[in-house]
């Protein structure tokens, strides 16, 4: 960035450097008040000096709202990034990144998020801790699942996932009312119904724990040792509505399909207290003319209505 | 397809030219295929022109709408952001052109899935198109997916249907079902249209 910067331009806004072979930008940046969009795509950024030192106390920390850096040779998210808190919307596509780090979740203002064509392996749970996120880009990245806890991102609008190593969706995704578009193309997605009962047998401490809960037996902290408190308080109930019955870590992991207009069907990793809760709701309340191996839950038939209309493809 | 009725190659030098042509073009019976595509690649793009019809949507592509061709055809300008695609869709029986006004798409063309087909579609070739050039198809060509490929940059184009239609079918890539769609317009003639 050109020496005397803010000199001149005191008031710059928006500022836009992109494709001009910038392998650092100095600290001209931390004495630019107002400025709230800056444009480095197609630069030589990435190393070390590639954000100013001191990022985190320059005026640029609150006002800046958008940044774009795709077309970099970012290899990790900047942690000086990270202090940018009034930021809106961030595009990263195209780099080299290997991760999100969890600390993503310190940009709580983020609205959009790109990280499209990058060497992203996993998702960090703590990305669901964004509550303004409606735009999230995964789209060409070596992601081989989806954290459940995503499904907390309430604001979400957009998804999108496609060209990565997706073999099933958390069902939790169905949760995200407020998604409208979802992109799951080029993904391996199973497309059988996977009998994949790795099933452990549950421990003496499982077995006693699930008593404790499913009978509601009695008991204050004074009565066990804080570790096995808070075992208890981790059951998680199965989602068999006909089971009623908990889990804690010995559960069974099942792929479940659930039908989007009769034509796309969307594998859902399931967990299940016991081998028993999954054979499919096959009591006498099955419609006769459903597919043997659909799901017709109806809160998922409900979710899948809505998200049929970009989902295909 | 028509045989050409002319042979002399027509020029849009604007892209208000490039419509009035058109309208001149539509307004006789026979209509040439390769004369279209030759006109529309005739045209070098210039924003300018354009911008005013080129809206973007964050999170997919829109359709504006240009010019309804007296209802012969519909000329409409889609704006794509960075990483945004189509599905694999069809042509409803009309003849689609496809100009890139800035930016570049990929096009992958795929076979019609047999009837009694239950696996993936069958993938028949893929290209770029780079700015100013204009690719066609119609039904029996093939069916295709459009996309922005690029992580950091937008793209424009430029399309012509003729006859103008408003439904298509969607299909999906793994398994060859397809799903009836309603296309909807994001602004016309530079408006923006509220749904």
């Amino acid at each position: 960035l050109p020496a005397g910067l803010s000199q001149w331009f005191p008031a710059l806004e928006v500022l836009d450097v992109s494709g001009t072979g910038l392998a650092e930008m100095g600290t001209e940046l931390l004495s630019l008040p107002c400025l709230h969009t800056l444009l480095a795509k197609n630069n030589r950024l990435g190393g070390p000096g590639s954000l100013p030192k001191g990022l985190g106390q320059a005026p640029l920390a609150r006002s800046l709202r958008v940044l774009n850096l795709s077309g970099n040779r970012f290899a990790e998210v900047p942690p000086a990034l990270l202090r940018l808190r009034g930021l809106r919307s961030l595009s990263l596509g195209g780099n080299r990144l290997h991760g999100i780090p969890p600390d993503i979740q310190e940009l709580h203002s983020l609205e959009f998020l790109y990280l499209g064509g990058n060497f992203i392996t996993a998702i960090p749970p703590e990305l669901a801790k964004l509550p303004s996120l409606r735009y999230l880009v995964l789209c060409d990245n070596k992601i081989q699942s989806i954290p459940p806890q995503l499904a907390q991102l309430d604001s979400l609008r957009s998804l999108s996932l496609h060209n990565n190593l997706l073999t099933y969706l958390p069902r939790e995704i169905l949760n995200l009312v407020h998604l409208e578009e979802l992109s799951l193309r080029g993904n391996p997605l199973v497309v059988r119904f996977v009998r994949d009962l790795t099933y452990n047998p549950p421990s003496l401490q499982e077995l006693a724990g699930r008593t404790v809960k499913t009978r509601n037996v009695p008991y204050a902290p004074s009565d066990l040792p804080e570790s096995l408190v808070r075992y208890l308080s981790l059951a998680s109930n199965c989602p068999n509505p006909k089971c009623g019955g908990v889990y804690f870590d010995s559960c069974v992991r099942q792929i479940k399909f659930v039908d989007f207009c009769g034509k796309y069907r969307l594998p859902l990793m399931h967990y299940l207290c016991s081998p028993e809760c999954s054979s499919p709701f096959s009591s006498a309340s099955q419609s006769s003319t459903s597919q043997s191996e659909s799901d017709s839950e109806d809160e998922a038939s409900v979710a899948a209505h809505r998200m049929q209309k970009v989902l295909l493809g | 397809m028509e045989q050409p009725v002319q042979t002399e190659m027509l020029k849009a030098r604007s892209l208000e030219e490039l419509v009035r042509i058109l309208h001149q073009i539509f307004a006789e019976d026979k209509v040439s295929v390769e004369e279209v595509q030759a006109l529309m690649e005739s045209y070098e793009s210039n924003p300018e022109e354009w911008l005013k019809y080129a809206k973007f949507d964050q999170y997919r592509y829109t359709r504006n709408l240009v010019d309804s061709g007296n209802g012969k055809f519909n000329l409409m300008i889609l704006c794509w952001g960075e990483g945004h695609g189509s599905s694999i869709h069809d042509h409803t029986d009309s003849h689609c052109f496809m100009k890139i006004l800035q930016g570049n798409l990929k096009e992958t063309l795929f076979e019609w899935p047999e009837k009694k087909m239950n696996g993936e579609m069958t993938k028949k070739s893929e290209r770029v198109l780079r700015e100013n050039q204009c690719a066609y198809i119609n039904d029996s060509i093939g069916l295709h997916r459009v996309e922005n490929i690029s992580h950091t940059e937008t793209a424009v184009s430029l399309h012509l249907y003729s006859p103008p239609f408003d439904t298509c079918n969607t299909f999906d890539q793994r398994t060859g079902h397809k799903h009836k769609v309603t296309m909807t317009f994001y602004s016309q003639f530079g408006e923006r249209t509220v749904c």
